[in-house]
């Protein structure tokens, strides 16, 4: 399968890069790493007449601390660099960890931060070449009118797949955006529509520019655990991130994301009020599990059926938040 | 050692050059990258094709408009199926394939048109302004719902959509059910699985232009193929020109695993293309295509009944065999009759009962696939007499051990089984893995199983049924000492070249390094049927044993006259010629300088030893030299060879192998396939644990054993047990074809899941030999016998660890777990689309719909595709 014709853009700073977006808004898409965007545009799901290849960006490529105590992530780091960065694996070992189970070292080389976080949402309806598609008539989020997974729906289910966005979520990460008007800062969380087409709220003159973390998650360590099929390569079946805070030998705070099995990455709501205040066990860990377990709602997106994907939320969480006991010094 | 051993008293192992692990002769081409594959090759003035595929699983062609892609500035020719009409297929039988589809498709991603091109983007873009009229007709996918079909054929001379059904029954099998103690009786289902050969599919052709005529003339096809000669035999029937026009070349090849081993559509369409685009035209298969073009292992229904005496011994079988074959014929036949010839010659079964149906689905073509046609029956069979060894509460490796045939032997079904390592495979798996220490006694959700498997070393019957020998080699030495080997087999990274080259050198008692094989090119080199049902060592080795001791016979003459000596007492070895009575015994050829690898420097040395010095052979001084010496007692390989070619000219020896007439099988219908001149056996202990929470399975370690005859080469046995085991776990756990209505859902890597290297436990491969009388130097098959073991192993080791019987494979997570939780009464969730792993009834679909309110792609009103979702969305 050939690439389709497209005219490269090969900017050298962020102002440069939204200055091609706004000149040619609509037919035009981002590169970062690519790992993902260049076997999408084969099958021709992206058939953009301009390239915005970001790699010339140099100034997006770092992991800094910050005066306040945050710390700023270039877009462009690549997923190797946070895997492998000792402060981060330090001060903010859930983001590491999750980094380290993305794809495959040598996806790892190539993909980025804000590859990861920006990642288009999958569907084994969608993730196909263009003469598949026409097999099966198409889909709500390409060149169809109708969602085979949710038959009779409106709505795409697409699954988002990215395995750092439920970590950062976790670490309440907040994401920079360029565009035209400057840049502005938003929490991860308000990023995301929960759509699985236009999964991601970013007009198409602007791209991702930089993770924070705040200085206050700090204290929040945690784990996250993946459900793959292979131990390697594969985009997670089923995705959690767990963060605890804790004073006293109790549990101060909790934070729970949950990704590939929504069309967004999700915070579970009342993590912290179920797990706040008490010793984590078993019992407890498995009410955190059930919590998780709700608000999933997989569907034939993937391999492995949607309820054993759900099950697998509940006993990912409860094991995740038994392992962040562990990292917490439970 | 002052006393020279006499021939008949020298140990068997005594070699210098087979049973040493020996680096592959194409090595380094492949690990530098010096290497060329098929689509590394191109010619000058070489198009591109590219293939227009059905979106359809099953419809009638009513036009198709290829004009608007004609017309696109640089597409050179678009081809459609009525340029080549000639049907063709792999077997005789079964001529059910066109190189274009030329009135119907049959499965989505069915061939359709073809164009060709000045690049591979302008050939998509031109297919996308192809228009195909279709009338789409019901589709089957199920083969027990196609068995019913009535209308709407898939190919209109198969009634009821069966390719070929077969009934056999050897001894008395109702009679063994009565005297049985214990029956189980169960439905087994083994899900489609493909090769995945790292090299996708390419082809490239090229005609000449005929100098009299202006018209394309003599063809050359290089291709990625098995059977370069089968592939010049369809070429010629379907481009209807004679097989001496044309030579097909098989450059290396990045795997087959039989899916490579018939020919693939690609290989004919690119021949068809070349022809009408007046041009050289390669095509190279997506990953997705090669999916489609598939002819993996079917998707299987084993209905099977197994009656036990209360001493362990199987004294009846009963199976019944549905395969879910795909849209064309491909080797089918041949693989729903593997499936029940295997029943016999692992065990001593007396009664047997075998009921195999092909059926045809719309979907793309099964075929030949690593242990051909006998590995889903043997993960069912192996999976019931464990079941049947805890009914009688006998060890699992017991009850293999009181099975066993007593060799030499005819089975019940007519396959002759002279060696037979199999007693020695279950003791070594068993003694090391820990098996009578271990077994029972290891933690919660850690367990062990054992299984045996077994496989021919080549088919003793030819597809195409004549007299001819199978394997044919030729060989030719020069006055340099080179040793060249022409052999049809195609190396396909098994090692076939090594193994040519290492039973020459043997029989000649030369340096590998004098030999060079030159395979698989119908232009040089004779006929061999080519790599598959594991023959190349067997046969292919054979012949070229008979072609090297024939060219030995005229060195021998000459040495022996020089050295005036009797033949018989002289002895090849290590680029050397001694005599073993004159007073130079064996000691003296230890002394002789060890071959080494000849760098330019020795090879101009060498040359003046044989009398060549730049160019000129000075004969003259040579002869006066030897005239000085007078007899001698040792010669070099050069001096010899040099001797022979004096006296008898042109030193070539010529060799071939046709199986047996005793090993060729019985009468009943059907009776060709199964039939081996030897077979391979296998063992293996599997150590799994299993997570009750998640049901994922995790293999630590297998013990493999495999008997091989004898290992040529070692390193490279071993290897093929490795990697036979590797996938079967891959087909045990991970991999699986997943459809719905037709579609396949995961064709590519991405989804297709073979293990990676963090799924890969170790394996420990335990080299059995039990020398086979008719094999070269008794080594029989080793690359295929051992995948068959690996799942039944790896199930009942799951049951070992966690007490459930899986009946479904693969045995992947969401299986494992509803399982389980069955077994503990957990609250019910559909964890596997209403099909019970342990008691599966059907074949379980993906998940979703094509189809909702009249809308989605263009379905037959009556194709399964158009029912309602029985699921339907949260």
């Amino acid at each position: 399968m050939s690439l389709p014709r497209f005219k490269l853009l090969r900017p050298r700073s962020v102002a440069e890069a939204v200055e091609h977006l706004v000149n040619h808004a609509g037919s035009v898409r981002v590169l970062a790493g690519g790992t993902d965007m260049i076997p999408s545009m084969r099958q021709k799901l992206f058939e953009p007449e301009y390239v915005v290849d970001l790699r010339g960006v140099t100034a997006l490529r770092e992991v800094k601390l910050q005066a306040d105590g945050s710390v700023e992530i270039g877009a462009l780091t690549t997923i190797r660099t946070i895997e492998r960065s000792d402060f981060l694996r330090e001060h903010y070992p859930v983001l590491a960890e999750a980094a380290g189970t993305v794809a495959s070292p040598v996806l790892r080389n190539m993909g980025t931060i804000g590859g990861n976080i920006c990642l288009d949402t999958r569907c084994l309806w969608y993730n196909q070449s263009l003469t598949w598609r026409k097999g099966c008539g198409f889909c709500i989020k390409k060149d169809g009118d109708l969602c085979h997974v949710a038959p009779g729906g409106t709505k795409c289910w697409a699954a988002f797949s990215g395995d750092t966005p439920p970590a950062l979520l976790c670490l309440k990460a907040e994401i920079e955006i360029a565009g035209p008007h400057g840049t502005r800062r938003v929490p991860l969380s308000d990023f995301y529509t929960g759509l699985g087409d236009n999964y991601r709220k970013l007009q198409a003159s602007e791209l991702v520019t930089r993770v924070f973390l705040p200085a206050s998650s700090k204290d929040y360590r945690g784990v996250y655990r993946k459900l793959r099929v292979r131990g390697s390569i594969d985009y997670p079946l089923a995705g959690v991130a767990v963060v605890l805070k804790r004073s006293n030998g109790h549990v101060s705070d909790a934070r729970i994301g949950i990704t590939a099995v929504n069309p967004a990455p999700l915070l579970v709501k009342g993590a912290s009020e179920l797990l706040s205040g008490r010793a984590v066990d078993e019992a407890l860990a498995e009410a955190a599990g059930d919590l998780a377990a709700k608000i999933s709602k997989p569907l034939t997106t993937s391999a492995l059926t949607p309820e054993y994907r759900r099950e697998m939320i509940r006993v990912f969480t409860k094991r995740a938040v038994l392992a962040a006991a562990q990292v917490n010094g439970n | 050692m002052t006393q020279p051993t006499p021939r008949s008293q020298r140990p068997t192992t005594d070699f210098s050059i087979i049973g040493k692990p020996t680096a592959m002769v194409d090595a380094a081409e492949k690990t530098t990258g010096a290497g060329k594959y098929t689509d590394d090759l191109s010619v000058p003035g070489m198009l591109v094709g590219k293939i227009l595929h059905s979106p359809c699983p099953h419809a009638r062609i009513k036009r198709i408009h290829t004009s608007r892609a004609e017309q696109l500035e640089g597409v050179v020719a678009v081809v459609v199926g009525k340029d080549a009409p000639s049907p063709y297929g792999i077997l005789p039988v079964g001529h059910d394939e066109h190189a274009l589809a030329v009135d119907k498709v049959r499965y989505v991603g069915d061939n359709v048109a073809c164009v060709v091109a000045i690049s591979e983007a302008i050939a998509e873009e031109a297919l996308e302004l192809i228009d195909v009229d279709y009338e789409v007709l019901p589709a089957y996918f199920d083969p027990e719902e196609s068995m019913k079909a009535s209308s709407d054929l898939i190919h209109d001379n198969r009634p009821n959509n069966l390719e070929k059904d077969y009934h056999h029954v050897f001894g008395d099998p109702d009679k063994g059910f009565a005297e049985a103690d214990h029956v189980a009786e169960a439905r087994f289902i083994a899900n489609e699985v493909t090769h995945a050969a790292m090299e996708p599919h390419s082809t490239l052709a090229a005609f000449e232009i005929d100098s009299q005529t202006g018209k394309p003339g003599r063809l050359t096809v290089w291709s990625s193929t098995q059977v370069p000669y089968y592939l010049q035999h369809k070429l010629s029937l379907v481009l209807e020109i004679p097989m001496a026009q044309i030579r097909v070349i098989k450059p290396l090849v990045g795997g087959g695993f039989g899916g490579k081993s018939e020919v693939i559509p690609i290989e004919i369409i690119a021949a068809v293309a070349a022809r009408k685009a007046q041009a050289p035209v390669k095509i190279t298969y997506t990953r997705e295509e090669v999916f489609w073009a598939h002819r993996g292992r079917p998707r299987t229904i084993i209905d099977l009944k197994t009656g036990v005496k209360n001493d362990g011994r199987i004294i009846a079988v009963k199976a019944r065999v549905v395969q879910d074959g795909g849209a064309y014929c491909s080797y089918g036949v041949v693989t729903i009759l593997y499936s029940g010839a295997l029943l016999g010659a692992l065990y001593d079964i007396p009664n047997i009962q075998y009921d195999g149906y092909r059926v045809l689905t719309n979907k793309p073509a099964c075929g030949a696939m690593r242990g051909h046609g006998t590995v889903n029956v043997r993960f069912a069979f192996e999976s019931q007499l464990d079941e049947l060894a805890a009914k009688i509460g006998m060890d699992p490796a017991e009850i293999r051990r009181r099975n066993l045939l007593q060799p030499p032997c005819i089975t019940v079904n007519g396959l002759r089984v002279q060696s037979y390592g199999l007693p020695e495979c279950i003791e070594k798996t068993v003694t090391r893995s820990g098996w009578k220490e271990r077994k029972g006694k290891l933690p919660r959700g850690r367990g062990l199983g054992v299984a045996c498997s077994h496989y021919v070393s080549g088919a003793a019957n030819s597809i195409i049924r004549s007299d001819m020998p199978h394997s044919t080699v030729n060989i030719k030495i020069d006055r340099d000492g080179g040793v060249v080997v022409y052999t049809g087999a195609s190396e396909i990274g098994q090692g076939s070249d090594t193994m040519t080259a290492q039973i020459a050198a043997e029989v000649l008692g030369c340096s590998l390094s004098r030999v060079r094989v030159v395979a698989a090119d119908t232009d040089l080199t004779p006929i061999d049927i080519g790599s598959y049902s594991s023959r190349v060592t067997f046969m292919a080795g054979n012949a070229t044993l008979r072609a090297a001791t024939e060219v030995k016979k005229l060195i021998v003459a000459a040495a022996a006259t020089k050295m005036n000596c009797q033949p018989d007492d002289l002895v090849f070895r290590e680029d050397a010629v001694v005599s073993r009575n004159g007073h130079v015994g064996t000691a003296a050829i230890e002394s002789l300088p060890r071959a080494q690898p000849r760098g330019p420097a020795e090879q101009s040395s060498a040359a003046t030893v044989s009398g060549r010095v730049e160019g000129q052979i000075l004969r003259g001084s040579l002869q006066q030299k030897r005239k000085d010496e007078g007899p001698k007692d040792r010669m070099t390989f050069e001096e010899a060879v040099v001797a022979a070619i004096d006296f008898h000219g042109a030193l070539t020896g010529t060799g071939s192998y046709a199986p047996p007439a005793e090993a060729r099988g019985g009468k009943h219908k059907g009776a060709g396939v199964g039939p081996s001149p030897a077979y391979s056996y296998s063992a293996q202990v599997a150590e799994v644990s299993v997570d009750e929470e998640t049901g994922e399975v995790t293999v630590h370690k297998v013990w493999a054993a495999h008997d091989c005859g004898r290992a040529l080469n070692p390193v490279s046995v071993e290897g093929q047990i490795i990697g036979s085991v590797w996938m079967g776990m891959g087909q045990a756990l991970t991999e699986e074809m997943v459809w719905k209505d037709g579609m396949l859902m995961n064709p590519g890597l991405l989804e297709y899941r073979s293990p990676s290297s963090i799924e890969s436990p170790e394996v420990e491969p335990i080299i059995v030999e039990s020398v086979d009388p008719e094999g070269p130097f008794g080594a029989k098959e080793c690359s295929e016998g051992s995948l068959a073991a690996t799942i039944p192993a790896i199930a009942n080791a799951i049951y070992d660890a966690v007490g459930i019987r899986l009946h479904e494979s693969p045995f992947t997570p969401e299986r494992v777990l509803a399982a389980l939780r069955a077994k503990k009464n957990a609250k019910a969730i559909n964890l596997t689309e209403g099909v019970d792993p342990t008691s599966p009834t059907r074949f379980r679909e993906h998940g979703g719909s094509l189809w909702f309110k009249g809308k989605g792609p263009e379905r037959h009103p009556l194709d399964p595709s158009r029912h309602e979702p029985a699921g339907g969305a949260d």
